[in-house]
């Protein structure tokens, strides 16, 4: 509801007091107004866009494949017919690999954050609301976790089974269940608290069910808004372990893959590396700002 | 009004004996630094319809009390006895269905809600869980107390907290509570947090429900007007022990413990001809950790002796129902002599 | 006429929430008299904090102030973050409700009171220290010099709030004003403090605002009272003249407020005369008087048009197109 202008011509009667001109201009109510809304709509278009173009423009429209490459079409320049990201040394189209390491980039991030709400969250929020000894144990558990140095892991992931797609998300899920047990366990521990839990328990409520309907609707939103940075996180993570050559194995194509590929041509050709990389920055920058605008829409703390 | 049906029911409808609570006071670091005995050893009766109200400053251990009532979290010692059961006897289900009768009321309005239920929900919890009626009746009985406490269900039985004002959610907050016709409401500064128009509704429909349901009242809050309003019988709390309890109209008009005076005294009131308000308590609230040996309020009374510090003085009825603890109490209506010298004569010791 | 300390003239707040204008402070106008006691009066939404940090500089960037509001003839509103600087401490100083949150815990008060000092005034070191230690006395704090070397946590409510008052007063500011400065504090001290404000008052020469939703505080400690409601002044009197006996309130709301405070001397189970509805919404302020729809005597006239704010009296002014005769509700 816009502040209104006075209107100057209604007639007053003696000793009433005049109607107060608008002190906040109209135009900076607005602004505020659409700032808040361009800051929760704009990453989620963007996030939106970037799915579009990984999982639904390959089935609409054919792009070349992103393993085999025409070698006679080879390090082709980017708005080359046919390419129009251009092609890698060996004739690999560009943009084609951008879609298709998109495509691991969305299913693993995605899928490592979901088992570590799902498994990091029954945790939290038992280790949260029972607290004592359940607490002490399940808070060990996950300090153990933590503590495991991520590559080293990885390392060892990648030594005994074959690396792949399926593996790389268990070896990251180590990492993603005890972040999200933390996080819950945190954001129950304050519910808990509050007054409500325990005019519910004088109600006369058994426990799982405060769980299940006043623990678990406000822990919730705090998650969720996490849960958008933590996909962040996972795909930088499996970025890193796709460029040591520890996830996701040649020739399947892989965002952090194409960096390595690219760095060893940088000077010469820098675009290898760098378009990979701006569209990394993207997808897990229009992450974060989307975390934050709905941390901010949910007034979560 | 409420005295002449107590008649008819001698038996104290809530009897606290010997009550004790005690938490450990624990440093930053999560070392133990003492413990406080936030309520000791309390005793009195509520009878059936009458409103006892308990007023204490910061550290009193009021609020504190009233959780022990309610077993949440037990009492270190003592015995509550509510409608003839031994609450601090029971367990799980046993308990659940022996406090199914008394219910709390909350300082926060909005923190007593949970934000993400609606109203009718938040109302029909104690129904569910005690397992009154079916869903239907469930239906009827929310309409029935939101038009109770004065609020149209057609208008607020799907808004959620958010959408309401302060009296409005204390307002959903005592629909609750009254849910199950329980026969004593602790309210623990219900209305402190409001402003004093909305507040007065709100009190308005306390006495609502006390006529129209026959409510006992534990009511406790820090302002003495307030208390003395609501209440049939007042009691005031120092650093865990009752200092004076007695009939509102005795324990106001005539107050017979230092502190009550000091008190009393310090209200600044609109009464046309009133006094400006005046301090005679000297010195800080002592740490609750370490109370003073004797009587705990000797430190900052005025009238305090060498028998103040040895002897912790015993409730002694003055007056019909009235009783102080106190070893020099104030048995005249006229302003407490200051003194610093040992008081010798009073009338009663 | 003598030279008023301060006076506040037709000002105005309005900020910017979520899109929608709010009008917290609505053309608030009064005088304070050197030496004199003010005190402000109004719930929550009222406007009364809001108005008093108008004038001390102390809003968030993006509030739109107008009016004026003159220290002595200086203007006030306006002054850059610097200019201000200069004045607070020196003229004008603010004493706030929560002092466990208005105190750093991480600093020694000593350090605090030092600190406030060497802002305003060139001192050394052992200089401050020691016109700390004077502060600490001056607010009744004993053993002001191992007070000195404490932290916030160690000491009672009451005492931080003698610490703010402390600071406060470092520079002798010719204006103190308390916001709900004994709000969060029980009774009894509430009694100490306010007397320790009324004796400093006398002993520095000082005017004091205190701005409280507690009427009685203002029957019992102030010189002069002034309502407000919904952003506006809806009546101002010498508390005698509202509060003593002969005592008359004429606006509908300020006799709402008495009838709702409880009264020691009222029979216990006595039906509260009620004011239904709640205050309005600061976004959406409705035509007419802004009590108007919760008022029990409001008439056609006072939804359509809202009153003045205008002397009926010798020194007590009312907004009020029905008020009450006689101080008694009709």
């Amino acid at each position: 509801m816009a502040a209104q202008l006075p209107d100057m011509t209604t007639t007053l009667a003696p000793g009433a007091a005049p109607p107060l001109p608008s002190l906040v201009s109209a135009r900076h109510l607005r602004t505020q107004r659409v700032a808040r809304a361009v800051r929760l709509w704009v990453p989620a278009a963007i996030l939106v866009a970037l799915f579009f173009i990984c999982f639904i423009w390959p089935y609409v429209y054919t792009i070349p494949s992103g393993t085999v490459g025409d070698i006679l079409a080879a390090q082709e320049p980017p708005f080359s017919p046919g390419h129009w990201l251009g092609t890698d040394p060996v004739g690999v189209d560009v943009f084609a690999m951008l879609v298709y390491g998109g495509q691991v980039a969305f299913e693993v991030g995605f899928a490592v954050t979901a088992i570590g709400m799902v498994i990091g969250g029954l945790i939290g929020l038992a280790a949260g609301y029972f607290g004592g000894w359940t607490d002490t144990v399940l808070s060990r558990i996950i300090d153990v976790l933590i503590a495991f140095p991520a590559l080293v892991l990885a390392l060892a992931v990648a030594e005994v089974l074959q690396p792949s797609e399926l593996h790389l998300i268990w070896a990251l899920s180590v990492f993603s269940v005890p972040a999200f047990a933390r996080v819950t366990r945190g954001s129950t521990l304050v519910v808990r608290q509050l007054p409500f839990i325990q005019a519910s328990r004088l109600s006369g409520t058994r426990s799982w069910r405060i769980i299940l309907r006043h623990v678990l609707p406000n822990v919730i939103p705090g998650i969720i808004s996490f849960s958008l940075i933590g996909v962040g996180i996972v795909v930088i993570l499996e970025g890193a372990l796709d460029f040591l050559g520890l996830g996701i194995q040649q020739p399947k194509p892989s965002w952090g893959g194409m960096i390595a590929r690219g760095q060893t041509v940088l000077t010469a050709t820098p675009e290898y590396v760098l378009i990979p990389s701006i569209v990394l920055l993207i997808f897990v920058m229009a992450l974060n700002l989307l975390g934050d605008a709905l941390r901010e829409r949910w007034g979560v703390r | 009004m409420s005295t002449e049906t107590v008649a008819e029911e001698k038996r104290p409808l809530l009897s606290v004996r010997d009550l004790v609570q005690e938490f450990v006071v624990r440093e930053g670091g999560g070392t133990r630094a003492g413990v406080v005995q936030a309520v000791s050893s309390v005793s009195f009766d509520i009878m059936p319809g009458e409103t006892l109200g308990i007023v204490g400053e910061t550290g009193s251990g009021k609020s504190t009390l009233a959780r022990a009532i309610l077993q949440s979290p037990r009492p270190k010692s003592g015995t509550v006895s509510f409608r003839g059961s031994e609450l601090t006897r029971l367990r799980g289900r046993q308990l659940l269905a022996a406090r199914q009768h008394m219910q709390f009321v909350f300082q926060d309005p909005f923190g007593s809600l949970d934000p993400k239920w609606k109203v009718r929900s938040i109302i029909e919890e104690p129904l569910i869980a005690y397992s009154a009626g079916d869903r239907q009746a469930r239906r009827k009985r929310v309409d029935e107390l939101l038009d109770l406490v004065g609020l149209d269900p057609a208008r607020y039985a799907n808004r959620h907290p958010r959408e309401l004002s302060g009296g409005q959610a204390q307002r959903i907050a005592i629909a609750r509570a009254v849910a199950l016709n329980p026969d004593l409401l602790i309210c623990d500064e219900a209305v402190s947090s409001l402003d004093v128009l909305i507040q007065a509704q709100v009190l308005n429909l306390f006495e609502k429900l006390r006529r129209e349901l026959g409510l006992s009242y534990l009511f406790i809050a820090h302002d003495l007007a307030l208390v003395k309003q609501v209440s049939d019988r007042v009691g005031v709390m120092y650093l865990g022990k009752f200092c004076e309890v007695g009939p509102g109209e005795s324990v106001y008009k005539q107050p017979l413990h230092p502190y009550t005076r000091a008190l009393l005294d310090s209200i600044p009131s609109t009464e046309p001809g009133a006094g400006r308000a005046t301090t005679t308590l000297r010195g800080e609230p002592p740490s609750p950790v370490n109370p003073p040996s004797g009587c705990r309020f000797r430190t900052r009374c005025p009238r305090a002796a060498d028998r103040c510090a040895q002897e912790v003085p015993e409730p002694r009825e003055l007056f019909p129902g009235h009783l102080v603890a106190c070893h020099f109490p104030l048995t005249e209506a006229a302003e407490p002599a200051k003194v610093s010298a040992p008081v010798q004569t009073t009338a009663n010791s | 006429m003598s030279d008023a300390l301060l006076e506040v003239e037709d000002l105005r707040v309005a900020f910017a929430v979520g899109g929608r204008e709010v009008r917290a402070v609505d053309g608030v106008s009064y005088r304070i008299e050197p030496g004199r006691t003010l005190a402000i009066i109004g719930e929550s939404g009222s406007g009364k904090t809001v108005g008093c940090r108008a004038i001390m500089g102390l809003l968030p960037t993006g509030t739109i102030i107008s009016g004026s509001a003159r220290l002595r003839g200086s203007e006030l509103i306006g002054l850059s973050d610097a200019q201000l600087r200069k004045h607070r401490g020196s003229d004008l100083a603010m004493v706030f409700q929560d002092p466990a949150r208005s105190l750093n815990p991480t600093m020694r008060i000593g350090s605090q009171i030092t600190e406030a000092i060497r802002t305003h005034r060139k001192m050394s070191k052992s200089q401050a220290r020691d016109e700390a230690v004077e502060l600490l006395r001056l607010v009744r704090i004993p053993a002001p010099d191992r007070r000195f070397h404490e932290y916030p946590h160690q000491l009672s409510g009451g005492m931080r709030q003698r610490v703010m008052i402390a600071i406060a007063l470092a520079c002798r500011p010719k204006l103190l004003i308390a916001d709900e400065a004994t709000t969060a504090l029980d009774v009894t001290t509430q009694a100490q403090i306010m007397e320790l404000m009324l004796e400093l008052q006398a002993e520095l020469g000082m005017s004091l605002v205190f701005i409280s939703h507690d009427l009685g505080l203002a029957a019992s400690y102030a010189d002069e009272v002034v309502v407000m409601y919904a952003g506006k002044i809806v009546e101002q009197a010498p508390a005698k003249k509202l509060f003593g006996t002969g005592g008359t309130v004429r606006m509908r709301y300020t006799r709402a407020l008495l009838d709702a405070i409880p009264h020691i001397e009222r029979a216990a189970h006595t039906e509260l005369p009620v004011v239904t509805g709640r205050p309005p919404d600061p976004t959406d302020m409705p035509p007419g008087c802004s009590f108007a729809p919760r008022c029990a005597h409001a008439a056609d006239d006072c939804l359509a048009k809202a009153p003045a704010l205008a002397e009926h009296s010798p020194g007590h002014s009312w907004a009020c197109w029905h008020p009450c005769e006689n101080g008694v509700a009709q």
